[in-house]
């Protein structure tokens, strides 16, 4: 009972939340310089009755205040309007959604399946050769800019011709067999999966350890090895439950990422993925465009959040009732 | 010391393996004609003919026979189109996307430039009536006839009432009139103009969409028929009438067009075109990313700019692909100067007057003229893949005055004219009669490299003269509001495109009361120049003249007039280089169309 009282009273909490982040931003991107016919507006074949019929249809002859308000009434009824080019958002997003989590959740299944235990394992080996080696990979790891990175791999690409360069699909993807579409699809996934992995890997493995070694410092850890238990049973049982805890937080804005993560990568891949629509929308102030994904965004990471706390209930007994003081990290 | 050794060591191993990296330098161009084979080495066999087959009005191709089947893939950049309704494209994604599923009564020979029938057969002008007889026998993509019923509905119903992209609309009022038409039979029709219209016979490229697809969508207007075929559209339901039929759209991956076995064109030995089974355009984000995937062999033809032009052609003797020097660019770059002498509705003068004196003397704008150095402008800032241009038709327009020659730069004479119009050289500055400093600014679009570049250059060279410019690179939109809004400018470096074969769609920029005539915007009819009198008699004359013969001096004398007064000074325009595989045969390229305009008779020979 107390948990579905404080889960909806995080919901309730999202409301004005999304009202202030919807108007900042549709102010901002109204506000910018970047006025969406500048290019109609030069071209001598153009003329001024189309213009106009263009500024009328994009709503621009109207205050932003009214443009803001037709935006958030269409937005409430689950009408996200149409991109300045006339097509249906929802539609654009829609063939982009599958694309970008193919791509994340491979990436978040990689990285936390192989960066905990990695973590683990360097702290109960801590001042040993392969922590040290893994102290600079990972150092390297977070360095090294992912847009960076993925230059690197796709001249790596070229050169060797063992990948294709960006995509997703080859041309003839349709006709392939179904095993053929799935190394495909392979073959174009190993580069952003790459780039994406090194890059998060690292980080999580760091927290892992710095996690791991704080609690292994603990006393309880100490009374639990001088009790004469196994080390097996004082990592496992006691050691790890304690320090997985932070990394629930973690693994809720992980979520949040799900979706605008990788718009880098995706962009020098030329993955057909959200980030890139989204990158591009920007670049043309194309409201609608823009809005909607933003909006998903704050949606997203919001939900993480709430999934994170609600995990965090689940293993950690000591936050349960009292969870609106260790959450709300937006 | 083992530790510092250590290091040394190291810092040595890296720079041995970054050597490696860096490349020799690439040879520079001088100029773009070193890039051969030119294009006129290449001639098309002869004119393409009507026969008629088993009742059927084809066109013979008149290219050596080829191999059927195999595929070509290209490339488009940016996001791909946004739609394939032909009559409401916007974009040139778009639009050469639908035009490979639908073509137009007429067409442009991308050889020659002149009007050849397309869908129609032949078209016959007596004085402002244009017959059109249609091709009997030809198909659309389901299997109905072509017929004048399919040609009525498409004017009267999408063009005239400015369904889709109205702009052909526009292009065809004449004196706020549109033109009428009627069937006369099944296989013809006539159109008639209210008087002589030179520009009209070209807008019959328009697209002709099938009657019995379109109707339904656009008898319930423009929002349902702006959505119509729309990229995600089923293709299977799509019906038309052009080479390739639509297979498959993936977003921001590629569209995959299949052949029409429906389509009009035959071979030399009766065989239907197109050869090749299947086109594929790659929806490619950026150039990087192009260049990257031509590299890679994914794609086959490729457009080259700057650099890539010299490093390319030095790799070709050992490659796969041939270059192709496609000659001059529509687009043109030049600095534009503010003459106007007029005040805002405040009483101020957009122009400071003393400037205006300066901008409003031709001598001043003659010596600016000269003192610009367009060679190395092309060599430095263009990798010289450009020519120098010194008026406003580009090179590659068949109304070009090749009369004009142009002139190089000249410092010293630029400073002779400017003596002789009154001006005064003092420790290496400018002055005016009455003791003005000659300063100025000069805008351009920040973000443009080619532009910011140019800036530097041309204030340098100005700077000679001992004139001082304030070379400001401002945000586009703010510079495209001073243009056509505030005219609170002096000098701007700007680009348009233009048409190589119509040289009355600059008349927004040359009429005294066109849209973007920048340099003199909103100027009343008793505030003309003399010449800007002329240059509207011009533009007038020149449309109502039908043939070539009569047009071209008419269009010469307005070239003349720019390249005289100079209210917008002329640069240079980039000169298109592309690469394409050699595996592709039956490749005739066209200062006009490019490489692969002839898709429907290029074939694959490995």
């Amino acid at each position: 009972m107390e948990s579905i009282r404080y889960i909806s009273k995080r919901i309730l909490q999202v409301i004005p939340l999304l009202i202030i982040v919807s108007m900042i931003s549709f102010f901002i991107i109204r506000l910018s310089p970047i006025d969406p016919l500048a290019e109609l507006r030069l071209n001598p074949s153009i003329s001024e009755e189309t213009l106009q019929k263009e500024i009328q249809r994009l709503n621009l002859d109207k205050p932003i205040i009214v443009q803001y308000l037709s935006w958030g009434k269409s937005f409430l009824k689950g009408d996200l309007g149409y991109t300045s080019a006339g097509e249906k958002v929802s539609v654009k997003l829609k063939e982009r959604i599958p694309n970008t989590l193919l791509l994340t959740v491979i990436v978040i299944f990689l990285t936390w399946s192989v960066g905990i235990p990695l973590g683990i394992f360097a702290a109960i080996k801590k001042e040993t050769a392969f922590d040290r080696l893994l102290t600079i990979l990972s150092s390297i790891g977070m360095a090294i800019p992912s847009f960076f990175f993925a230059i690197l791999l796709l001249i790596f690409a070229v050169k060797t011709g063992w990948f294709p360069v960006g995509g997703l699909t080859s041309y003839n993807y349709n006709e392939m067999s179904f095993w053929g579409k799935i190394v495909d699809l392979a073959k174009h996934l190993v580069l952003p999966v790459t780039v994406l992995f090194a890059i998060s890997l690292s980080g999580l493995q760091r927290q892992m350890r710095a996690n791991m070694l704080e609690v292994l410092d603990s006393d309880y850890i100490k009374f639990a090895r001088a009790k004469g238990l196994s080390e097996f049973k004082v990592i496992f049982k006691h050691a790890l439950r304690n320090a997985i805890n932070p990394m629930i937080t973690l693994l809720g804005f992980e979520f949040a990422g799900l979706l605008s993560g990788a718009a880098l990568t995706e962009y020098v891949f030329q993955y057909p993925g959200l980030g890139r629509l989204i990158l591009e929308a920007v670049m043309k102030s194309d409201i609608n465009l823009v809005m909607a994904s933003l909006m998903m965004g704050t949606i997203m990471l919001v939900l993480g959040n709430l999934i994170a706390d609600i995990l965090l209930m689940l293993t950690d007994p000591r936050t349960k009732g009292k969870s609106d003081k260790s959450g709300g990290a937006v | 010391m083992k530790r510092l050794l250590g290091i040394l060591l190291t810092i040595f191993i890296i720079v041995i393996f970054l050597k490696g990296c860096i490349r020799a330098d690439i040879p520079e161009l001088e100029f773009s004609k070193h890039i051969t084979p030119s294009i006129k080495n290449f001639v098309y066999p002869d004119e393409n003919k009507n026969v008629v087959l088993n009742g059927v009005d084809y066109i013979k191709s008149q290219a050596p026979v080829g191999k059927f089947g195999g595929e070509i893939v290209i490339s488009t950049i940016g996001e791909g189109p946004k739609t394939f309704n032909p009559c409401n494209t916007k974009d040139a994604t778009s639009s050469s996307m639908a035009g490979l599923l639908y073509e137009g009564l007429l067409a442009t020979d991308s050889r020659t430039g002149k009007v050849i029938p397309q869908l129609a057969k032949s078209f016959q002008i007596q004085g402002n009536d244009y017959t059109i007889n249609l091709r009997r026998g030809i198909k659309w993509s389901d299997g109905k006839p072509i017929t004048a019923d399919d040609v009525v509905y498409t004017y009267n119903e999408i063009v005239f009432k400015g369904l889709g992209n109205p702009s052909t609309m526009d292009a065809m009022m004449i004196d706020g009139k549109l033109p009428k038409l009627e069937k006369i039979d099944d296989y013809t029709v006539k159109f008639s103009t209210s008087k002589p219209f030179a520009p009209f016979l070209r807008q019959l490229s328009y697209p002709i969409v099938p009657k019995h697809y379109f109707k339904t969508y656009s008898d319930k207007g423009a929002s349902v028929f702006n959505a119509f075929l729309s990229p995600n559209t089923n293709p299977k339901k799509i019906i038309s009438n052009g080479p390739f039929l639509l297979k498959e759209y993936v977003a921001a991956q590629r569209v995959v067009f299949v052949k029409n076995p429906n389509y009009y064109k035959i071979n030399l030995n009766n065989e239907k075109l197109p050869y090749i089974d299947k086109l594929v355009y790659l929806i490619v984000g950026d150039t990087n990313n192009e260049i990257l995937k031509f590299e890679a062999k994914e794609i086959d033809v490729i457009g080259l700019k700057g650099n890539n032009v010299a490093r390319y052609k030095e790799k070709e003797t050992e490659s796969d692909y041939i270059i192709y020097n496609l000659g001059s660019d529509t687009g043109t770059l030049f600095i534009a100067i503010n003459l106007n002498n007029r005040k805002n509705q405040g009483g101020k003068p957009y122009v400071s007057p003393v400037k205006q004196k300066w901008f409003r003397d031709k001598e001043f704008r003659k010596a600016i003229d000269y003192a610009i150095d367009r060679k190395s402008m092309i060599q430095n800032v263009a990798y010289g893949v450009a020519e120098p241009l010194f008026t406003s038709e580009s090179n590659n327009s068949v109304y070009l005055n090749k009369n004009i020659k142009g002139h190089e730069a000249n410092t010293k004479k630029a400073k002779e004219i400017l003596s002789s119009a009154g001006f005064e050289f003092k420790n290496n500055k400018l002055y005016d009669k009455q003791g003005n400093l000659v300063e100025f600014d000069l805008y351009t679009n920040a973000g443009n490299l080619e532009r910011e570049a140019l800036g530097v250059m041309i204030k340098q060279d100005l700077e000679e003269l001992g004139m001082k410019v304030n070379f400001k690179p401002v945000e586009f939109n703010s510079l495209v509001n001073k243009l056509t809004n505030t005219y609170d400018w002096d000098m701007v470096i700007m680009g348009l495109t233009g048409s190589p074969l119509e040289p009355h769609d600059g008349k927004n920029v040359w009429t005294s009361n066109g849209t973007l005539h920048m340099f003199n915007m909103g100027v009343k009819p008793e505030e003309r120049f003399e010449w800007e009198k002329e240059l509207d008699n011009l533009f007038d004359e020149g449309a109502l003249k039908l043939t070539f013969e009569e047009r071209k001096p008419i269009y010469d004398r307005y070239q003349e007039i720019i390249y005289e007064e100079n209210p917008i000074i002329y640069l240079y325009s980039p000169v298109r280089i592309s690469a394409i595989r050699k595996k592709i045969k039956n490749v005739y390229p066209s200062a006009l169309g490019g490489l692969l305009y002839n898709l429907d008779e290029v074939y694959i020979d490995k």
